[in-house]
């Protein structure tokens, strides 16, 4: 898994995708969050966090597409599937480094808190635990991007419907869903939705159970990626 | 020993493969000759657990392709249709690459061996066709395999680039097993020592290479005739 984490590692940079793109998604966060300081004349990172899902929307498909679509394109998944390699190592090394892409994104947007906790009164580990949760709900969306992506050998496709998926997972948890389905069956559905889970982690909470949702999210998607790959047809 | 009993496979309600049987013992070339479309990247597939077939017992040096995969890669050296490559790595990156997948050291004595020496620091995306083959056979002979399944080979390559591989195929079939698909005649009266034609996914020829230059081709020409 290793030899091939380190391989895609060395993917990723070798294009625009493993610079531009945590680059663009750190400048639109930021941009978006300081045009509220300016605009409103005040900030919240619970706003700042509220926008990330959103962008994430964009971004992780944008990371993730190329990750199986590109390898079937190519007909290098059939390098790798006679290599000594299992389909788990497979989807672990693809899913660690488009993570990393993700969390080099993340981290990249840390220069707006530490900016402003010397400037403003900042609570720095109500910070810190909103962007934890920021990176387990890209963990989140990475592994369904990654199955989609396992399931095509177009990359605009997987792009495509990664995007359109994240969009009703969060458009559904959203204040929207919320004036159209009634109350009183969308505290029900609510549970299954991301947003749902993330909003804890916006205000510093920790919640274990949102925490075990992500993970078992985020492994539910990897296993049905490793199962599309087992396959062999 | 590579053993293939009664193996078929489809893709929908094409029979790529059908009731296909034989055995492969160590030391032996085989050229696997074939119009296009006849089965022959689908057979290779199946010997490396790339693909399952719908019916039939395959066995690579014991070992199930359906159960164990991973060690008949660890076994095998193999070199897939056209070729595929990650043309944004260095050829010294992708064979550091193989090399620490197969747990094997050296790359720099294989690149020598097939005389990749000089490209090592290059992209593979800018090497030519010929050295990009050169690329994917030092991938199939990362790990010393005891056999190695080479998928049109040659294709693509002019005729001097195609001499050298065929002279390298024959350099390294020492103690090895060597499966190679071709449709090109004369490689297979170059190289192999047996001969395999398939057409329309069943075995119509399996014997040893006729001796008598010029032979292959009407072999070939009766055996898919048939």
């Amino acid at each position: 898994m290793k030899s091939l984490f380190k391989k895609e590692v060395v993917s990723y940079f070798s294009s625009l995708i493993g610079f531009a793109v945590p680059a663009l998604f750190a400048a639109f966060s930021v941009f978006l969050f300081m045009k509220d300081i300016f605009v409103i004349g005040s900030f919240s990172f619970v706003n700042f966090f509220s926008i990330i899902p959103w962008i994430f929307m964009i971004f992780i498909p944008a990371i993730a597409m190329r990750a199986f679509a590109e390898e079937r394109k190519r007909n290098t998944l059939e390098v790798l599937l006679s290599l000594p390699l299992f389909e788990r190592q497979i989807v672990l090394g693809k899913f660690f480094s488009a993570f990393l892409v993700v969390v080099i994104g993340v981290l990249l947007t840390l220069p707006l808190p530490l900016a402003l906790f010397y400037l403003a009164k900042v609570y720095l580990p109500e910070v810190a635990v909103g962007y934890f949760g920021v990176v387990l709900l890209g963990a989140s969306f990475l592994s369904l991007s990654l199955y989609i992506s396992s399931k095509t050998d177009s990359q605009i496709l997987a792009f495509l419907l990664s995007a359109l998926s994240l969009f009703f997972l969060l458009v559904l948890s959203s204040d929207f869903a919320g004036s159209v389905v009634p109350e009183s069956i969308l505290s029900y559905i609510n549970f299954i939705f991301p947003s749902f889970h993330f909003d804890p982690f916006t205000k510093g909470l920790i919640s274990l159970p949102s925490l075990l949702y992500f993970l078992s999210f985020t492994l539910l998607f990897l296993f049905l990626t490793v199962l599309e790959l087992e396959r062999r047809e | 020993m590579i053993e293939l009993s009664r193996v078929s496979k489809s893709f929908g309600r094409v029979r790529a493969v059908d009731n296909v049987s034989f055995k492969i013992k160590k030391g032996e070339i085989v050229g696997f000759l074939g119009p296009n479309g006849a089965g022959k990247t689908t057979t290779m597939r199946l010997i490396m657990g790339i693909l399952k077939p719908d019916k039939g017992k395959i066995k690579v040096f014991g070992y199930d392709p359906l159960e164990d995969r991973v060690d008949i890669a660890r076994r095998v050296g193999y070199l897939p249709e056209n070729n595929p490559l990650y043309p944004e790595l260095k050829v010294k990156e992708y064979l550091k690459f193989i090399c620490e997948v197969k747990k094997a050291k050296g790359f720099e004595r294989i690149a020598k061996e097939v005389g990749l020496e000089e490209k090592l620091d290059e992209k593979i995306e800018n090497l030519s066709r010929g050295f990009k083959q050169r690329v994917g056979l030092a991938a199939a002979l990362v790990g010393n395999p005891k056999a190695l399944v080479l998928d049109e080979p040659t294709s693509g390559l002019d005729p001097i680039e195609q001499e050298k591989i065929r002279e390298l195929i024959v350099r390294l079939s020492k103690d090895r097993i060597i499966i190679f698909s071709t449709h090109i005649l004369s490689e297979v009266e170059a190289v192999a020592e047996r001969l395999i034609i398939i057409n329309g996914g069943k075995i119509v020829y399996d014997g040893q290479k006729p001796k008598r230059k010029g032979t292959v081709e009407s072999l070939f020409k009766k055996a898919v005739l048939q």
